[in-house]
């Protein structure tokens, strides 16, 4: 349904490269993932708790891990404590988020984290590939639910709007319409055709609204993140 | 006065005391679980009160045990309530109850039935002022009320003991002491039991106030008699016991009960909140698997999404507290369209309304919803954005696409249902290409009148 990156976009361009990891714990869903996926992409280990996740993570180096968000094991933090505590030991890998549920704190929670897009358990194995691809060419994949939230967390409705690049608390206009059209269920591509922009700044957007979701000290953020000892 | 029919649905396997009462709802709540007219069950009742004061102790005891019907769901599981029955059978006699809270000495066998009598007389006197008010769920002020009468009926034997008539003064003054006593404790265990907090220490001493109270009313039968020996002493000793039992008893079994019911509810809770964990845990996820496998728009994807979507707000439901209203019923117009039709419908809102969202606009987007699944299925995206002006709504399909100029004939539906009715809702509504040049999208604004939230 969504459309592969265009290769100015991709870059690299070299999809036999990407090693994935599949952290689930549920067997079922792994094995299930695994033979959904593009054959390009190529499976390097599973785990199911949040120690196996680490160590194979930490062994294998892989360059994408597709991470469940609940995770048995550790001290209970789930798949944003294997992010804090492998991604330093595993400094070329990068995380996306997999989950069941939509929720805005699970949401807040990965990416907090550090995961580099996020999205549902129900996408199709094609969804997830090409969500793995993109995320291994350095974008950011954000759900059309994910949009709506960070539209919603950094008060775009109520018309706040950022004057600088710098400001961290708000989403600029540009980047205020980029996340409208995702929430309505633009692919990147069909983003830049409606804005007459190219696909490379649609990415550069987006990019910098997952930076400000991960940085910005805007109170629902916060407030979500401390009342769950995130912070 | 037949407030509740035994064929009232209502009608339970347990004994409880009605809302719609009397005094106690004893007589209505025996009447509802024997399913013998509450009329005969009253008269019964009174008659009993009247040979030695039987009927007004069973009626005591019934109420202190029988739970109220509030608490009857959570109740449910109480074994006492199979238990009750039986005992009342086994006390209509009388007798037996009789000679449980009043042992000892004959002339307290008399006091207690004079005592009796004249609180069944006023119980009576409160059954026909409160009839007036028929069916009020209000409680009367029964504490306060028998507190009077028992005051009144002092002054009248002390009057009548005056004027020569030959009262037994020295065992009517003892009773009065001990129900008294009886009315204030129990009054105090209601309010120690209701749970008010912060003064509970200071209730306690009040209640342990109108147990001595009690005692020393009991006390009094012996002390005013005649030729006091060691029997006396015996017994007057052991009735004090009974008698701050049979007044702390029914504290305490009510107390037990909330207890036992306290428990059941956070039993109950905790099997929730763990079955929801494990259907999380499972079923939603075999759930997300089967759409998963099944591609994005065959029916057993369909199917699961709608699954899904149901265990989803039933687990979970009150937990959000995202945009209210026009968000759920969205939702809940995408769950019944992706029932019909294959397709997938994303919705997605941002902002919260808080105000009625006019029919116009939930209809309008309704009718946009099906005609996507209609005419384009594969997935639609509603998007939903409720400002503090605004609301707007679209919905993007990747069909073949229409431009509104050369809708045919058979699509005379957009027009009147979608645009028109914007229109007439005072808002408006637009037909454009969709994403990328294919599909459709179709947006609703609806300017929010601010004028109307600031009275």
């Amino acid at each position: 349904m969504t459309d592969p990156m265009t290769d100015p976009t991709t870059g690299t361009d070299a999809p036999c490269d990407l090693t994935v990891v599949i952290v689930d714990d549920h067997s079922i869903f792994r094995s299930g993932l695994r033979s959904e996926l593009d054959p390009a992409l190529r499976v390097l280990g599973e785990a199911a708790t949040v120690d196996e996740a680490i160590a194979v993570v930490v062994a294998t180096q892989p360059r994408v891990v597709l991470l469940d968000v609940h995770l048995p094991g550790g001290t209970g933090g789930g798949g944003a404590e294997v992010i804090r505590t492998a991604a330093p030991l595993a400094p070329s890998t990068l995380f996306l988020a997999l989950s069941v549920s939509d929720a805005a704190d699970d949401v807040v929670t990965v990416i907090r984290a550090g995961a580099r897009g996020y999205i549902t358990k129900s996408a199709s194995g094609a969804e997830v590939s090409d969500a793995a691809r993109r995320v291994a060419g350095g974008d950011a994949v954000f759900s059309p639910r994910l949009a709506g939230f960070v539209l919603d967390a950094f008060g775009a409705v109520a018309g706040e709007t950022a004057a600088t690049t710098d400001e961290l608390d708000r989403l600029s206009a540009r980047e205020q319409e980029v996340m409208r059209l995702i929430a309505r269920g633009y692919a990147y591509k069909e983003v830049a055709s409606a804005l007459f922009i190219s696909p490379k700044t649609v990415e550069t957007h987006v990019s910098a609204v997952l930076r400000k979701l991960q940085l910005s000290s805007r109170h629902e953020l916060t407030a979500w993140a401390t009342a769950r000892k995130l912070l | 006065m037949t407030l509740l029919r035994p064929t009232d649905p209502r009608f339970t396997g347990h004994l409880v005391r009605p809302r719609l009462r009397i005094v106690a709802g004893v007589c209505a709540g025996f009447a509802r679980h024997s399913g013998l007219p509450v009329t005969f069950v009253r008269t019964v009742t009174f008659v009993l009160a009247l040979c030695g004061g039987a009927g007004v102790l069973l009626y005591g005891w019934l109420w202190a045990t029988t739970p109220d019907e509030a608490a009857d769901g959570a109740a449910g599981s109480d074994p006492r309530g199979d238990r009750l029955p039986k005992a009342a059978l086994t006390g209509s006699s009388g007798a037996p109850s009789d000679t449980r809270t009043r042992p000892g000495d004959p002339a307290a066998g008399t006091t207690g039935g004079t005592a009796a009598g004249t609180a069944a007389g006023s119980g009576g006197a409160i059954e026909a002022t409160a009839d007036a008010r028929d069916g009020e769920p209000r409680r009367a002020p029964v504490t306060e009320i028998l507190l009077g009468l028992a005051l009144v009926g002092t002054a009248g034997a002390l009057i009548a003991n005056r004027l020569g008539a030959d009262l037994p003064v020295d065992a009517i003054i003892p009773a009065i002491v001990a129900l008294a006593g009886t009315g204030l404790a129990w009054r105090q265990f209601a309010e120690l039991r209701s749970g008010a907090g912060p003064q509970s220490s200071g209730m306690l001493v009040r209640a342990l106030g109108a147990l001595v109270l009690v005692a020393l009313g009991i006390l009094l039968f012996f002390v005013t008699s005649e030729n006091p020996n060691v029997w006396t002493v015996v017994v007057a000793a052991l009735s004090v016991l009974v008698g701050v039992a049979v007044v702390v008893a029914p504290w305490a079994v009510r107390l037990t009960r909330d207890l036992s019911d306290e428990r059941a509810a956070r039993e109950r809770e905790a099997g929730r909140a763990e079955m929801a964990a494990h259907l999380h845990d499972s079923v939603l996820q075999t759930l997300a698997l089967i759409q998963q496998k099944a591609g994005p728009h065959s029916d057993a994807a369909r199917l699961a999404r709608a699954q899904e979507r149901d265990l989803r707000d039933w687990l979970f439901t009150g937990a959000t507290n995202g945009p209210v209203d026009l968000a759920a019923e969205l939702r809940g117009i995408a769950t019944t369209v992706e029932r019909d039709y294959a397709v997938h419908v994303d919705v997605v809102a941002v902002g919260s309304v808080d105000r009625e969202v006019p029919d116009a606009l939930l209809a309008a987007a309704r009718e946009a919803i099906l005609n996507a699944a209609r005419h384009a299925g594969g997935s639609v995206s509603v998007y939903v954005e409720s400002s503090p002006t605004t609301i707007e709504v679209s919905v993007t399909d990747r069909g073949p696409g229409f431009v509104i100029g050369d809708i045919p004939a058979d699509r005379m539906g957009v027009r009147e249902s979608i645009l028109a009715r914007m229109q007439r809702a005072g808002g408006t509504a637009s037909v454009r290409p969709g994403p990328g040049g294919t599909g459709t999208e179709i947006r609703l604004s609806l300017p929010l009148d601010i004028q109307e939230d600031t009275p």
